[in-house]
């Protein structure tokens, strides 16, 4: 018998025997199986920053772990030898680390929060779910880091756990979700919008590809979106490209670009814009909107100083967007 | 044929018609799922937990 999975808008008709889009959930006798569930591929222990978070806990540990497989199919992807792996390829192998033990590794190594990454946790969304639900338990913090491409009913049950996330906006139109991600732009929106009212801690990453969504328009397109449906105290990420996988064609994005990107964002009225895979003295560190004063001093993933009091500006108290406690 | 024939055999021969329709709805739409079962075996190679504290080679 048939099953339909309807975890993310792709709604795969799955075959018995045969798996959905993202390789991960199968049919097996008529029943769907998550066959990655407590078997992550990647399990390290990365600064916050690195996600990127920029206004979450600044400066912590963060346990990061993945599975193998993604919902979405991104010609540029970065991490394809894993998003877009079997669990039964032979060269990527995972361990066994199910929800209890990877909280209990959290703990031993003084992590104050969990990232579901690398790939995508929408796909594996019952892993993510448990892991969440008993980190919450714990007082471990949850982060995920998405494409924000899944079904509005399981999204709002799994943000019920979930402190903070960084949702890519991968561009503005369909036409680009669609001839280079293999998705649709609708459901990424309504992801960020219902993530916000959630009351989860909400940063966005728009990797910026030379000619597919670079054009000053786009930027402008984007940064009125974050700022109209999220607020404008949204921090947005501008991400340089380095061409992976299927789009090795393309040149890496120049600083210039990211750097006009930001400008083009601030101008908008967006009050915290980054500069991420390249480096950038002033795209890496945080202002107050207010006062303009420097913040957070970055270098790289490294927090230089860090001058927020309680969350304000100690210059003109201004309160700052994030969690920082 | 008398009309209470005539209706009693148009009430069963309906209510055949709508048994077997919903039988053959059934079986061949497919089940729907939200939540997947945990599959116990992974069919891939399964390596021990090393050195975690290292960062991450992947983007993100």
């Amino acid at each position: 018998m048939k099953v339909q999975c309807e975890l993310c808008p792709k709604n795969c008709l799955i075959e018995p025997g045969q798996s959905g889009e993202c390789r991960v959930r199968i049919n097996i006798d008529g029943v769907l199986r998550t066959v990655v569930y407590g078997y992550p591929c990647s399990i390290n222990i990365d600064p916050v920053e690195k996600k990127p978070l920029f206004h979450f806990l600044p400066g912590s540990p963060i346990l990061s772990i993945a599975t193998v497989g993604c919902n979405l199919h991104c010609e540029n992807c970065q991490n394809w030898e894993i998003s877009q792996a079997n669990p039964e390829d032979g060269n990527i192998s995972a361990y066994y680390c199910p929800p209890e033990k990877l909280v209990s590794l959290a703990k031993a190594n003084k992590c104050p929060s969990l990232a579901y990454t690398y790939t995508d946790p929408v796909v594996y969304y019952e892993y993510t779910y448990d892991t969440a639900k008993l980190a919450s338990e714990a007082g471990i913090r949850s982060v995920l880091v998405t494409a924000g491409y899944i079904n509005e009913q399981p999204w709002k049950k799994l943000l019920e756990y979930v402190d903070a996330a960084n949702i890519d906006l991968k561009g503005m139109t369909d036409d680009f979700y669609r001839q280079v991600c293999k998705a649709t732009l609708k459901p990424v929106q309504q992801a960020l919008i219902l993530a916000r009212a959630a009351g989860v801690h909400v940063e966005v990453t728009n990797l910026i590809i030379p000619t597919l969504n670079d054009g000053p328009e786009d930027i402008r397109r984007l940064a009125r979106w974050v700022k109209v449906n999220l607020g404008g105290e949204t921090p947005l990420h501008f991400s340089g490209f380095y061409p992976r996988y299927k789009m090795r064609n393309l040149p890496p994005t120049s600083l210039k670009t990211l750097e006009t990107a930001r400008e083009i964002a601030l101008s908008e009225g967006l009050d915290y814009v980054y500069i991420g895979n390249l480096r950038s003295r002033e795209g890496e560190n945080t202002y107050c909107p207010g006062c303009k004063k420097l913040l957070i001093d970055r270098s790289g993933y490294t927090i230089i100083q860090n001058r927020l009091t309680n969350g304000r500006c100690p210059d003109c108290d201004k309160e700052i967007y994030g969690v920082w406690k | 044929m008398t009309r209470r024939k005539f209706i009693q055999k148009l009430i069963g021969t309906g209510s055949a018609i709508i048994v077997g329709a919903s039988w053959l709805i059934n079986k061949t739409s497919p089940r729907k799922f939200l939540r997947a079962v945990r599959l116990k075996r992974y069919p891939g190679t399964i390596k021990e937990i090393g050195d975690i504290s290292k960062q991450s080679k992947w983007s993100g």
